[in-house]
């Protein structure tokens, strides 16, 4: 198909042409994305899993968190390793397990409070660096990203998408809605930079009219985008009056008009099948039905990156279900333990039903889903007891397109933490050779997780 | 932002440094002390992106409440203000696009065949008839809260032109969808122009100023043809016009809007108590109690134009059922949605904001209370002091009670004491915290704690106190209080940390709100009017 140049649709707006020009049929303006569509692709997708608090302490994650069973730990280590009790859940869709990492990424002293467990995890645990420390402020427990996190170093990159990036670059769904605190960098877990977030959405049905609410006029949708021209032109007076940092916000919210212009230039809705809406509920009911919508947007190459926050850092969410009243940060922080264990099995459990609607999905030749995937699951530290940073937890599941072992235990005790980002963006074919900052630099993968 | 030490209560180098520190710029007694008869220098300008609010509000006065509502990017509060995440965040892909779809779905319910002739008062005929100009202008002053450039008068008129493809209605919808999602109307642009070494901020921009600060959302028709004859062009102008838009129910819900940023009321939606512990406990509570301080604070400020020290001591407060109930207080009339003035008993332990449900349920745990959370609060929101995180490294988990030989939660936060990295800091916060441990977690008054009896001594600065009631007369009295909110307002209005350059004018702030008798409005007014508030620093470089 020939690729309508969106430089010859604006030199007829601007010369009056378009105006007695019908405007062009919708196949015109899909270009090549039609051939993503039809279940052929093969390319990887990429997900970032996160949950909140860690894992229940032990001896591994220091002498004051001893007296505890590793229920985390796989028994033993290689391919076709026995689960361990929190990741039974996950079993049947043959995890990839690293244990013993930790972030070597250094935080500064001053300000005071950026090495705690959470902010330092966190932030480490999904870019790689550590938080930006100007601006870094306890008390209101403002902090902000040094740079891009993992889902959107991939989403950027050249050789992910090359020049045909799906209808959303990324998606960002968050299942809890519990707050550690109002600040936005607690609530989300994919950075663009400094200030810049992009938010989770976790309406159920917010995310399905994004998805699937596609209008029906090409016409009008098209003089959608054109309008947006406009409104680019309209920022420039006020642009040229701005300091650097207001001028970059600025830039970055233009950048994003672009985007949503080419959005609405390849209005893909034709292509995919709106599922029905599903039902909201709790933690688990939310999580599948964000996956089921997600799993469809892959599959429909509506996007092929996402991440997805079950649970926010230091999550206060309380798992009154499993008979915990308590916030869980605060469950973790009173030492309780068995607490703990219970609500780590239950966000396995719902990393688990995510997985499912992943693997479920196959393409017309029988190949799963999640077989295309790289999904990258983690959270922010090692343990909330003590915010320890020792074993932090990294799964993978998914099979890479080929390229990620899958039923692996990989222990790498003191290892580096930016050496499982290293393997994630390899398992994905992206030419990545280095990664990390401030101390935590690698060149390494962890053995045994590529194939 | 810059932090100073102000108590070094730690043995530096040995521990780390530990220690209450205050953000600045303020001196340790008064947290405004009067310094160097200095003259202020502007800080910078920030640009804040509307608020949620903001942005909604001033839709519904544009083109009225049944315009379809859809969701934008929520609004974060670093340093407790929406204002300061407006300008310091960047707008994210989602909320760009939430943009452009809420600008198309309002721009297409004004323009509906069925009210577009009583929207635009006219029909068009063309894109630049009489009819289509005049709405353009009225529609773009309103938006960007300028008038328009003729630069933006021409690329509006050329949309409709072009995209409307020969329906000048058509084309009119396209321009305004346009001017809803351009940045000159999603950023307050309050940037100022050259003059002398500062930059100053016309009328327009001061009208814009004034409409957020009073109100909360946009000018409207009125202020901005004021800044069209230059009334905002003097203090004398703008001081008319504040002291008219004082008696504006707007300025109520604004002053209201700050409150509650300033007193963390935010922290109560989230709240949850174990039904176990807390039978009291309903799905309304916390939503009650937040309503109260609500009514407290508008009553002192708006009905009594009270003094804004009276916060913190007095007993007049307004109760629905549930809060009676909780308060152990007959409410004549109260009902679950009716709140009541009633005088809190004189003999009994309650007395201002700090005894009221919401401070105390909000600093507190599902099943038990926390001193440290309350003393923190006084500290930080109350003082506007900063206290430091847990060392690195400290176990900071509070002994669960033991079963068989069960200690109030008052000893077992000994450790606090005993333990010299958690005393630098705890021996400032858990002092006054513990004066509130005759109220438990949802706020309600207790005489015991695990069976035993409460002892609510305290203590503020080495001053001992007996309870929470003679907290809230010491930091009545105690300058810090009326300071910090001096400070927190500043913040909210300019949607940035001070710099130091600025504390001349917030000493000078707090000089004006002290001779008015700590006059809430006053304040208001006073800071409409201060200099520091129409002026700008140049920013750090020319854009390019």
């Amino acid at each position: 198909m020939k690729r309508l140049s969106r430089r010859a649709m604006l030199r007829g707006v601007a010369s009056g042409v378009a105006v007695s020009l019908a405007l062009p049929p919708l196949e015109a303006m899909l270009g090549a994305r039609g051939a993503f569509a039809d279940g052929s692709a093969s390319g990887p997708f990429f997900g970032l899993f996160f949950w909140a608090n860690g894992t229940p302490w032990h001896a591994g994650h220091g002498a004051e968190q001893a007296g505890h069973p590793d229920l985390w730990t796989p028994p033993s280590i290689g391919p076709g390793h026995a689960p361990s009790e929190l990741l039974a859940p996950l079993s049947r869709h043959s995890p990839t397990v690293i244990t013993g990492l930790t972030p070597h990424t250094d935080v500064p002293d001053s300000p005071p409070g950026q090495g705690d467990g959470h902010m330092r995890g966190f932030m480490v645990a999904l870019t790689g660096d550590r938080p930006r420390s100007e601006g870094f402020d306890h008390p209101s427990h403002t902090l902000t990203a040094l740079r891009p996190s993992l889902d959107q170093v991939v989403a950027r990159d050249p050789a992910f998408y090359g020049r045909t990036p799906s209808r959303f670059r990324s998606l960002h769904v968050g299942v809890s809605e519990a707050r550690f605190h109002d600040y936005g960098h607690w609530n989300a877990i994919s950075y663009n930079g400094p200030g810049s977030q992009n938010l989770p959405i976790s309406s159920v049905a917010q995310l399905h009219a994004m998805l699937f609410g596609v209008p029906a006029d090409a016409a009008a949708t098209l003089r959608r985008a054109h309008l947006l021209d406009a409104v680019r032109d309209d920022a420039s007076s006020l642009r040229a009056r701005l300091g650097s940092g207001d001028r970059q916000r600025l830039d970055e919210h233009l950048e994003h008009l672009s985007e949503i212009r080419r959005r609405l230039e390849l209005s893909t809705g034709a292509l995919c099948t709106a599922p029905g809406l599903p039902s909201d509920g709790d933690l688990l009911t939310r999580a599948d039905a964000l996956a089921q919508l997600l799993a469809v947007a892959v599959h429909c190459d509506l996007t092929r990156v996402f991440t997805f926050m079950l649970t926010s850092p230091a999550s206060v969410h309380s798992f009154t279900d499993l008979g915990v009243p308590d916030g869980m940060h605060k469950v973790c922080h009173d030492g309780g333990w068995e607490q703990v264990r219970a609500i780590t099995l239950q966000q396995m459990t719902c990393f688990a039903r995510v997985l499912d609607r992943f693997a479920e999905r196959a393409d017309p030749g029988g190949t799963s889903l999640l077989d295309r995937g790289v999904v990258f699951g983690t959270s922010e530290y090692g343990e909330g007891f003590k915010h320890g940073n020792a074993e932090h937890p990294v799964l993978f599941a998914g099979g890479g397109a080929g390229r990620l072992a899958r039923g692996v235990h990989a222990r790498v005790p003191g290892g580096n933490l930016a050496d499982a980002h290293l393997t994630a963006l390899q398992a994905l074919g992206l030419g990545t050779t280095e990664w990390g900052w401030n101390g935590g630099q690698t060149r390494d993968v962890v053995a045994g997780v590529l194939r | 932002m810059r932090l100073r030490i102000v108590r070094a209560l730690c043995l530096a180098g040995l521990l780390g440094c530990e220690g209450v520190v205050d953000d600045g710029l303020a001196g340790p007694s008064d947290g405004l002390s009067p310094g160097p008869a200095a003259s202020a220098t502007p800080g910078p300008a920030a640009l804040p992106r509307l608020t949620e609010t903001q942005y909604r509000s001033t839709l519904e006065a544009m083109f009225g409440t049944d315009a379809p509502p859809t969701p934008v990017e929520p609004d974060t509060n670093p340093y407790l203000f929406f204002s300061i995440g407006a300008a310091s965040t960047t707008l994210s892909e989602v909320g760009t696009q939430q943009y452009e779809e809420n600008a198309h779905a309002v721009a297409a319910h004004a323009m509906d065949p069925s009210r577009r002739d009583a929207f635009l008062g006219c029909a068009p005929a063309s894109v630049d008839d009489a009819c289509a100009r005049a709405f353009l202008e009225r529609a773009g002053r309103r938006l960007y809260r300028r008038p328009l450039e003729d630069a933006e008068r021409a690329r509006w008129t050329e949309v409709a032109r072009t995209l409307g493809e020969g329906d000048p209605a058509r084309g009119l919808t396209l321009s305004l969808a346009g001017m809803l999602q351009s940045p000159n109307f999603l950023y307050r642009a309050e940037l100022g122009h050259p003059e002398g070494p500062h930059l100053v901020l016309d009328g327009f921009e001061v009208a814009s100023r004034l409409a957020f600060l009073m109100w909360n959302t946009s000018p409207d028709e009125a202020l901005l043809d004021a800044a069209g004859r230059g009334d905002l062009s003097t203090p004398e102008g703008i001081y008319a016009h504040a002291a008219q838009m004082l008696d504006d129910p707007r300025t109520r819900r604004a002053v209201g809007q700050f409150f509650a940023q300033y007193l963390d009321l935010a922290a109560l939606d989230g709240i949850a108590r174990d039904p176990a512990t807390y039978p009291q406990m309903t799905p309304t509570l916390a939503r009650s109690m937040r309503t109260e301080v609500e009514l407290v604070v508008d009553d002192l400020v708006f009905r009594r134009e009270g003094d804004f020290r009276e916060l913190f001591r007095t007993r007049r407060t307004f109760v629905n059922d549930e809060l009676a109930a909780l308060y152990g207080v007959t409410a004549e009339g109260a009902t679950p949605i009716t709140f009541v003035p009633v005088e809190l008993p004189a003999s009994g332990p309650r007395a201002g904001v700090l005894t009221l449900g919401a401070f105390l349920a909000m600093n507190a745990h599902p099943t038990e209370t926390s001193p440290t959370l309350r003393g923190k609060y006084v500290r930080e929101r109350i003082l506007c002091e900063l206290v430091p995180p847990p060392p690195p490294g400290v176990a900071t988990q509070v002994q669960s009670a033991d079963p068989v030989m069960p200690r109030t939660l008052r000893e077992r936060l000994e450790e606090h004491r005993s333990n010299p990295a958690c005393a630098a800091c705890h021996d400032a916060i858990d002092p006054p915290g513990f004066l509130f441990e005759g109220f438990d977690s949802i706020g309600a008054t207790r005489a015991t704690d695990h069976g035993w009896p409460v002892d609510t001594s305290g203590a503020l600065d080495g001053t001992p106190l007996r309870d929470g009631r003679d907290l809230g007369e010491a930091l009545a009295d105690d300058p810090r209080v009326s300071a910090c909110v001096v400070r927190q307002l500043w913040r909210h209005a300019v949607g940035r940390l001070e710099t130091r350059g600025e504390e001349p004018a917030l000493r000078a702030l707090h000089d004006a709100f002290v001779r008015s008798g700590h006059r809430f409005t006053e304040l208001l007014l006073e800071l409409a009017v201060s200099e520091a508030f129409r002026t700008a620093s140049p920013p750090e470089e020319a854009a390019r």
